[in-house]
């Protein structure tokens, strides 16, 4: 049977195609003018998806390449410090190495004594160098000067300091003497809350960090609790009682002018990987904490036998500033390390930012040759769209019934 | 076989062909009428003569009933399709920017934060950086909710169209019954018909229904589970309450007016562009809504639980970041405490003021904390601006496809009912030409009547 060929069934045909044309030329004209083949999530949902996660991948890198240039600008500053803090050492050795000879003399000696008091006050002014507001090498207390330019003899049990936020308003006092082996932070949290006696305490000795906290325990009714280490802290009620989460710290130091800690400050420069930039003082300085020899000690030793004229001295210092000299060259070698491993994890990331990048514009970015071949094809249906639309109506019996 | 009776012939012929082309004349002013139906006369032997038996619309029931589906596909998914629309413009983050970029930026200021715990400005940028990204999950969220709220306002005008129809067809019904009843034969029947057929297919449109005709010409329309729209001449009408919703005391549900106990009937609404937005107000913006809270709560618990294991500038214990009693989308704010004293973000892991607490919160953007430990707080996030996506560019398809069924099927019923002015153009030549048929034929008649006079003078 033939079709039924109805006026509005012309027209509608006629329209619609019009839509369909311009819709199709529009949408390509869309991706034309922003570049993109998404503009809209429903565009390509696991594009769009893909196009987010890579995005926060860019900016995860994005962040540990600054985090890595961070720790570069630190680590060059801490090279060029321990540099010059070797030079001294070169001068002071040159010192030694004159003045133990017979050729000096009481007014040499004396004269040098001096030169090596500003070598040690340079020395001093280089080990408590500051960065970007931080000490360079007091370890992982930044804001603390790593060192004095007096020396204790004894180890020193810090005086317990109550946390500012802390509810218990009665007395922490410290006690004891200090015999660890490394300058240290002791921490006591309150657990549970509560008087004298019943309150419940954990105590860390790596300055509270959350992994490192002792098993609980009740405060005793005598309110001596102890440290470990040789240290305790008393504590006497005040009008209020102790309450969770209340934090009391003692700062333990080892014999010394070593202020610092052991901690080393680290920095993300991939996903899960952490990464020590700084050198610690006293590993660069002193006789702990990896280090073998106390330089300021040594400089001390040398000024004073100077003083003293006391050639046989000044001879053994010799031997002790070369030491001094290979500890600060082992520890300018360890920042030569790092910058290598810096600088290689940084490549990485680059060339990695460089892929990603390639593959958001793979998902997102729109093929133009493709795209501007397409609008020329959907650009010609439109033509003959309108071309057609044009003639109808024209052709009817109408012309033909007279 | 007398003369006059051929007269009688002659009458019935021009009458019957004066019917066809009025017929043809009304069909041609009608070919563009929305909806019309041609009609056209059934020429019945009256023997020896002829009559117009009736005048025929010329439709196929079962298309007009196709028809009637596709509109419920139609209206649904292009309600569908509008409101989605808009939910994907609040999510459109092609252009970069919105949660996926504050995240990242969040994150970011974290680890600013531990290269430097101690730095004032590191700190002011993290708590603004925080105050953006909570302020764009409020705008994230309002704006669900104000779609949701503009979905919820269409609601009682459809069910105010709904009633409109079914009273229409109701009053076309009783027409229609009295025509039937007093054998009426005219246009008059065959446009009312025409009407009910676009009222149908407005009703169509809004909400889903089956119907069926009865024996005196009526119809009578149901809804999805059985339950009587209209019955004849007997309307039951809709209506909207707002009571106990459950997401929002102020959404409106869908009643019968006369059910005194008010039984919500949102679930027998199945089609349609009622259901459509029903939907969409119910499930899908709420469903987003829903993941974007997930989004933000974790957020809130995560970042507290970490920063209360670091310690502040003043050596205490940190305390919420966020403000812990506000873990919506909606609501997400930093917590006072921390705004009013920035000294108090604890990044350091120790009493001591170092930055691996900053860090480790950081570090919780590769942490997999979301859809049961597959996926990062930013995976989840692309992960629903994804579904909105591909809930968008199904709807899209949806509503590509239920269109070109609906105008392929409208084009068939064209080609049934619909004018052709061609073919109106030959009927027009043809009754013509048997209506001067008729005519010579009568004055023939007269003429033997003449002769047969002239004889007998």
């Amino acid at each position: 049977m033939v079709m039924r060929i109805s006026e509005n069934m012309k027209f509608n045909t006629i329209v619609n195609n019009m839509f369909k044309s311009q819709d199709s030329y529009n949408k390509l004209s869309e991706k034309i003018g922003t570049m993109k083949k998404i503009n809209r999530p429903s565009d390509d949902p696991i594009g769009m998806n893909k196009v987010l996660n890579l995005r926060e991948s860019r900016a995860s890198i994005k962040q540990y390449t600054r985090n890595i240039e961070g720790s570069e600008s630190w680590l060059t500053i801490t090279e060029s410090r321990l540099t010059h803090a070797g030079n001294l050492l070169v001068k002071a050795r040159e010192v030694a190495a004159a003045q133990s000879t017979a050729t000096a003399t009481v007014e040499t000696r004396n004269f040098e004594a001096d030169t090596m008091q500003q070598i040690m006050e340079e020395l001093l002014v280089i080990a408590n160098s500051k960065y970007g507001g931080r000490y360079l090498f007091s370890g992982t207390k930044t804001q603390e000067v790593p060192f004095s330019s007096s020396v204790t003899l004894a180890a020193e049990t810090g005086v317990a300091v109550a946390a500012d936020g802390n509810t218990f308003d009665g007395v922490a006092a410290s006690g004891g003497d200090y015999t660890g082996s490394a300058n240290k932070t002791y921490v006591v949290k309150i657990i549970d809350g509560g008087a004298i006696g019943a309150a419940t305490y954990q105590i860390s000795s790596e300055g509270g960090k959350a992994d490192s906290w002792s098993a609980t325990s009740i405060v005793p009714a005598n309110g001596e609790i102890f440290l470990g280490d040789g240290m305790d802290m008393t504590f006497t009620a005040g009008s209020t009682d102790l309450a969770t989460n209340d934090i009391f710290y003692v700062n333990a130091k080892t014999p010394g002018n070593y202020d610092g800690n052991d901690g080393e400050l680290s920095i993300g420069i991939g996903e899960g990987t952490s990464f020590a930039y700084s050198i610690s003082g006293e590993a660069a300085f002193t006789n702990k904490g990896g280090g073998n020899v106390d330089i300021f000690n040594i400089l001390n030793k040398l000024k004073l036998a100077l003083e003293n004229n006391e050639p046989d001295v000044i001879a053994s210092c010799i031997d002790d500033i070369e030491a001094s000299s290979d500890q600060i060259t082992k520890n300018i070698s360890s920042c030569g390390t790092r910058m290598n491993r810096l600088e290689i994890a940084k490549s990485n990331l680059i060339d990695l930012d460089y892929n990603l990048a390639e593959l958001i514009s793979d998902t997102e970015d729109a093929d133009m040759s493709e795209i501007i071949t397409k609008l020329a094809m959907k650009e010609t249906a439109l033509q003959a769209t309108y071309a057609t639309a044009s003639k109808i109506g024209s052709l009817t019996i109408l012309d033909f019934l007279r | 076989m007398s003369g006059i009776s051929a007269l009688n012939i002659a009458k019935d012929a021009l009458l019957s062909h004066q019917t066809a082309i009025n017929l043809v004349g009304t069909n041609i002013a009608n070919a563009n009428t929305p909806g019309y139906t041609r009609q056209r006369p059934v020429f019945n032997t009256l023997n020896p003569s002829v009559e117009v038996g009736k005048i025929e619309r010329v439709y196929d029931k079962f298309l007009e009933v196709q028809i009637n589906e596709q509109m419920h596909n139609m209206g649904y998914s292009e309600a569908r399709k509008d409101e989605l629309d808009s939910i994907e413009m609040i999510f459109n983050e092609a252009d970069g920017g919105g949660i996926n970029e504050l995240l990242n930026k969040f994150w970011s200021a974290w680890e600013d934060l531990s290269a430097n715990p101690s730095g004032q400005a590191e700190k002011q940028a993290l708590v603004s950086i925080s105050q953006s990204l909570t302020s764009i999950f409020h705008s994230y969220s309002n704006e669900i909710r104000s779609i949701q709220d503009n979905v919820n306002t269409q609601i009682p005008f459809l069910v105010d169209q709904i009633n409109n129809y079914a009273s229409d067809i109701t009053d076309i019904n009783a027409r229609i019954s009295e025509y039937e009843n007093n054998g009426t034969k005219d246009t008059g029947l065959n446009s009312l018909k025409d009407q009910r057929e676009n009222f149908l297919s407005e009703l169509a449109g809004i909400v889903d229904f089956h119907y069926i005709e009865n024996s005196n010409g009526s119809i009578s329309v149901f809804l999805s589970n059985g339950m009587p729209l209209v019955e004849g001449d007997q309307v039951w009408e809709l209506d909207v309450v707002t009571k106990n919703h459950t997401s929002n005391p102020s959404f409106y549900d869908v009643v019968f007016k006369d059910d005194s106990n008010k039984e919500v009937i949102n679930s027998i609404v199945t089609n349609g562009k009622l259901a459509g937005l029903l939907e969409i107000r119910d499930n899908g913006a709420e469903g987003y809504l829903t993941r974007l809270n997930n989004l933000a709560s974790s957020i809130v618990n995560e970042i507290n639980a970490k920063h209360k294991l670091g310690y502040d500038m003043n050596q205490n214990l940190g305390e919420d970041f966020f403000d812990a009693t506000k873990i919506e989308a909606g609501n997400i704010e930093v917590s006072q405490a921390i705004l009013s004293d920035i000294n108090k973000i604890a990044a350091s892991g120790t009493v001591n003021g170092d930055g691996d607490n900053a860090s480790m919160i950081g570090a919780i953007k590769d942490e997999l904390l979301m859809d049961d430990g597959h996926s990062t707080i930013n995976n989840y996030h692309a992960s629903i601006v994804g579904r909105i996506g591909q809930d968008v560019a199904d709807a899209n398809r949806n509503f590509d496809r239920h269109t070109n069924l609906a105008s392929q099927l409208t084009n068939k019923r064209d080609g049934i009912s619909g004018v052709s002015i061609d073919e109106e153009m030959m009927n027009l030549v043809r009754f013509q030409t048997g209506y001067n048929a008729a005519a010579k034929f009568f004055s023939a008649t007269d003429e033997l009547v003449d002769t047969l006079m002239s004889l007998v003078r």
